[in-house]
């Protein structure tokens, strides 16, 4: 079977308008998740993350190189890959409930299904009791879930995710990354994790694919052989396949930022 | 917010509020000033008439039904003209916020007229239709239409990109961002905007009346001047500030508390 995401040769230089010169943000990235796999990202900070993201998602038009999710090259945003911002994007004017059952309603599932589906997933991230509230009535942490809940529920074919735990607190993040665990078990969606920790990369991750300094380059991949179940943090720390992968992925990331600050 | 909005509940919450207080203290304040200071003065009739004597001369114009004509006559205007200058100036400011080619055609005018301000498009619309109804309602309506319209396309301007992105990441259509993302996220913008477009109309009609009107309080205003009749202008005067606070703190206000402030868009 092909993989369900499948990049290709992909570079990006943004233009700009201003000097007439342009920032070289990826350089010729090639890589493919399996169905079902969870894959991380991680790279120094501007290296051009994002900017793969907005690519898949179809936010950010390419031009050099091709991508295809399911075998259809990516034009344009489509419902065939959800997205999870760093900054949760709900809708402040839609309660929990409307905004988690929003990408159904915009593809015109009738009420009945569509209400069936949010219930689910309100309970799959814990927000039952909230449904009628507002996102400003909501903890920095339900935010993220609820926007993850929406996300799903539109039931994507790849679930795009970039650095979405980066703006919660530590307690917070932990409970985050192991419901994101169960939650990825329960509903066995393929995901593009983005993110700068390492630690999350590793925890998260059953492949880490670690990024070079700008412009972008993918130059090493990192397989994390821990079954899905047995992740969880109180565990982890004693866990020798953690901790070697993790190492390796700080080792990459560590080397390549002193090797450019030299 | 969940209460109910009976007028009497309405009411008591206007009484009980900790502001109330200090608004009735700053009103005796200045009503003792103004009646200390007409005491002391030559000739308070001209200059500066007792709250005593405008309160009587309120009695006597209620009593010849002037007041209350002249009172309609005002309304009547600045409802007829509000309406008109919503109805136009929403839609036009939300069309030029949704598209580019329209915004481009129309903006430079937009700006341009944006800084004409209503006395200055006075002596034209009098040239063309003298003194009349439709000349204060022409001044009206141009003077709540274009920071209405100015307002709402910039609130859709300021629509942050990351909530148009991820509803397109939902799989929305070019129109469903629109309904879902644009207009409600317009929506403070255009709140905002009726209610400064209707406290600019309420300003333009009274000016309107002063220079072109045969009734209202506006014109009560004038003829007061003009007879000698300081009670009468100071009895209009205080006709349209009451008549504002009441008009925005029943009406206005709770527009804005409905939507804005239900969805958490402002801080109060
Ligand atoms: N719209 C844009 N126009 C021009 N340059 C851009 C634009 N967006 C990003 N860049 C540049 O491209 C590079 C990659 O940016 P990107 O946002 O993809 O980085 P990132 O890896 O996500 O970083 P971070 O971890 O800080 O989020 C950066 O150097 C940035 O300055
Ligand atoms: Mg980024």
């Amino acid at each position: 079977m092909p993989a369900k995401l499948i990049v290709q040769g992909l570079s990006h230089h943004y233009p700009d308008e201003y000097t007439g010169e342009s920032v070289h943000a990826l350089d010729d990235i090639n890589l493919e998740v399996e169905d079902g796999e969870f894959v991380s990202v991680v790279g120094p900070s501007g290296c051009g993350k994002s900017t793969l993201l907005n690519i898949l998602a179809g936010l950010l038009p390419y031009r050099e190189g091709s991508v295809t999710v399911d075998g259809n090259v990516i034009d344009g945003p489509g419902h065939d890959r959800g997205v999870v911002f760093q900054e949760h994007a709900i809708l402040p004017w839609r309660t929990v409930a409307r905004n988690i059952g929003h990408g159904l309603e915009l593809q015109k599932v009738p009420k009945g299904e569509r209400n069936r589906k949010v219930k689910e997933f309100i309970d799959l991230v814990g927000l039952e009791g909230f449904e009628d509230r507002y996102p400003h009535e909501l903890s920095g942490g339900m935010k993220q879930r609820c926007a993850v809940a929406r996300t799903l529920c539109a039931d994507p074919v790849v679930m795009l995710m970039d650095e979405p735990f980066a703006a919660v607190d530590a307690q917070t993040r932990i409970t985050l990354q192991e419901e994101l665990i169960r939650i990825s078990i329960a509903t066995k969606k393929t995901i593009l994790f983005i993110t700068h920790a390492v630690d999350e990369a590793a925890f998260l991750a059953d492949r880490c694919m670690v990024f070079s300094r700008r412009p972008g380059r993918l130059i090493a991949t990192v397989d994390i052989n821990i079954p899905r179940q047995d992740r969880n943090w109180n565990e982890m720390s004693s866990n020798s396949e953690f901790t070697r992968a993790r190492d390796q992925i700080l080792k990459l990331v560590r080397g390549e930022v002193s090797a450019d600050e030299a | 917010m969940r209460h109910s909005r009976h007028p009497l509940w309405k009411f008591g919450r206007f009484l009980r509020d900790a502001n109330f207080s200090h608004f009735v203290v700053s009103v005796v304040v200045i009503l003792v000033i103004w009646s200390i200071t007409s005491a002391t003065i030559d000739n308070p009739g001209r200059y500066l008439p007792s709250p005593l004597a405008v309160a009587l001369s309120s009695v006597d114009m209620l009593y010849k039904g002037i007041l209350p004509s002249y009172f309609a006559d005002t309304i009547r205007r600045l409802v007829l003209g509000s309406i008109i200058g919503l109805s136009l100036g929403i839609p036009f400011g939300l069309l030029l916020g949704l598209n580019r080619t329209i915004s481009d055609m129309f903006y430079p005018l937009l700006n341009f007229f944006q800084s004409i301000s209503g006395i200055a498009i006075f002596p034209i619309i009098v040239i063309w239709w003298g003194n009349s109804d439709k000349t204060v309602l022409a001044i009206v309506l141009y003077t709540s239409f274009f920071p209405l319209a100015y307002t709402v396309l910039s609130g859709v301007r300021e629509v942050p990109m990351k909530y148009i992105h991820a509803v397109r990441t939902l799989g929305a259509t070019r129109f469903q961002v629109i309904r879902d993302v644009l207009l409600p996220g317009a929506m403070p913008s255009i709140v905002t905007g009726t209610r400064l477009s209707i406290s600019f109309a309420w300003r333009a009609v009274i000016a309107g009346e002063m220079l072109a009107g045969r009734e209202g309080l506006g014109w009560m205003i004038f003829t007061g001047q003009d007879a000698d009749l300081t009670t009468q202008v100071i009895l209009g005067m205080l006709m349209i500030g009451c008549s504002w606070i009441i008009l925005d703190h029943y009406l206005l206000r709770p527009l804005e508390m409905d939507t804005i402030e239900r969805w958490g868009l402002v801080q109060r």
